[in-house]
């Protein structure tokens, strides 16, 4: 009820959406705002490998402008074995300048504490997830694990350039660091916003292109060899003042992994969460 | 009927200064460089944009600084009808809506494409404290 409530109770809509499903620019949440998300990636196999469809949800919230949070709950389905929840993840990013650069850092720090059955995606690493295994070898094996991005983001004539560095260490078991990497750009179909409302104008709709895939670790060698490396045209439409619906086929640069990951996903933000909240608890923010 | 006009127009201007956010205090760490301060608007000779600001203002701004641009609706907000943020230049606008006073408040929206900020500014310029005419108040 809480929630009906504040959704009822949201307003206006946001500025444009980022379209990447992997890589993250500088652009933050707003404060007190709070952004769900549901998204999907979904593996086309290969011979040997099974369809498997792995769903996650975000729930992101800007705590200051320069500062944002995120829970990610997900889990996974495979075909001719089964359905697992496969953890969760709290990420915080942090930007450390006020201004607007021609490159903007920000910091990422992640922890994750799910199984080896994962197969979201949000980020490769080493030399990719398992997708051949069955959920019955996977699932038991849970990781705590620590991911550090550097984010490096810049907007030059409505084009966004984003780079991220990652790199994650299992504190579970003796791994090393992992490594890997997303590169993206994109921008808007259109500069100017027409005078009137309108859905399928080319204003609404952000289209780009991004590569993400692992690096290897200290163990194998910080290497391409043996990891996976995508490419993936991206596409966001901003379907209401408060939604988006994102779209983005990755297809594989390598013979490792999924050779396709179809990603979609849906976008909803609520305004002032934060106040609305305080004010429903009897608050005076 | 003349007196109950000219009552009306000072009860509309009495309520038209204390609708807006008078008290509003610029940061006054929050300035523009000098040269974002003198670029032009390139949509100055386009008032036809002035709509699509209009749009973008209702998406982006009006949760904190209202409908009319008083900034009433969240206390820190600025009162964008006032002459404080009026007599900014338009470059000076525009680098504020770019960067953003994240430490009071103010988001950065340089997401949005660069000319729709302009059409923002643009839009920025037709906020006019709403001052009831004389002919509209004695026509009710």
């Amino acid at each position: 009820m809480v929630f009906c409530v504040l959704l009822g109770a949201s307003l206006g809509c946001r500025s444009q959406e980022s379209p990447y499903f992997v890589t993250y620019d500088h652009h933050m949440e707003e404060p007190g705002n709070l952004e769900i998300e549901t998204y999907t990636t979904m593996g086309i196999p290969r011979s040997g490998q099974h369809f498997y469809v792995a769903p996650y949800m975000e729930l992101e919230y800007g705590v200051t402008g320069r500062w944002t949070s995120e829970l990610y709950l997900e889990g996974q389905g495979t075909a001719g074995d089964s359905a697992v929840f496969t953890g969760w993840r709290l990420e915080n990013r942090f930007r450390p300048f006020k201004r607007e650069h021609f490159l903007n850092p920000v910091l990422y720090l992640e922890y994750e504490r799910t199984s080896e059955a994962t197969r979201i995606q949000k980020e490769i690493v080493g030399g990719g997830p398992d997708v051949t295994s069955p959920n019955s070898e996977l699932q038991p094996t849970k990781n705590h694990e620590l991911e550090t991005k550097l984010i490096l983001s810049g907007t030059t004539h409505d084009w966004n350039i984003a780079g991220n560095f990652i790199v994650e260490k299992n504190l579970s078991k003796s791994e090393g660091f992992e490594f890997g990497y997303a590169f993206g750009f994109a921008r808007p179909l259109a500069s100017l916003a027409s005078g009137n409302e309108c859905r399928l104008c080319q204003e609404n709709f952000i289209a780009g292109l991004e590569f993400y895939g692992g690096l290897g670790s200290t163990e194998d060698g910080f290497s391409v060899h043996n990891t996976v490396h995508y490419v993936a045209p991206v596409v966001s439409w901003q379907v209401s003042d408060n939604g988006s619906i994102h779209f983005s086929p990755s297809i594989a640069l390598t013979h490792e992994g999924s050779p396709v990951l179809i990603r979609f996903g849906y976008s909803y933000e609520i305004r002032g969460f934060g106040n609305k909240l305080a004010q429903f608890f009897g608050g005076k923010r | 009927m003349r007196v109950i006009g000219v009552t009306v127009l000072v009860i509309g201007f009495i309520g038209a200064v204390f609708a807006q956010n008078i008290l509003y205090q610029q940061d006054p760490k929050w300035q523009a460089p000098p040269d974002a301060i003198a670029k032009p608007n390139p949509l100055g000779q386009k008032p036809d944009a002035t709509a699509g600001g209009k749009k973008l203002f209702q998406r982006n701004c009006v949760e904190c600084h209202g409908t009319t641009g008083t900034g009433l609706e969240k206390k820190h907000a600025a009162d964008l009808q006032l002459a404080t943020v009026q007599q900014q230049s338009d470059g000076a606008l525009f680098w504020k809506i770019t960067n953003g006073n994240t430490d009071r408040g103010m988001p950065s929206f340089s997401r949005l494409p660069e000319l729709q900020r302009w059409q923002l500014v643009l839009y920025l310029r037709t906020l006019k404290p709403e001052v009831e005419l004389p002919s509209k108040a004695t026509a009710r």
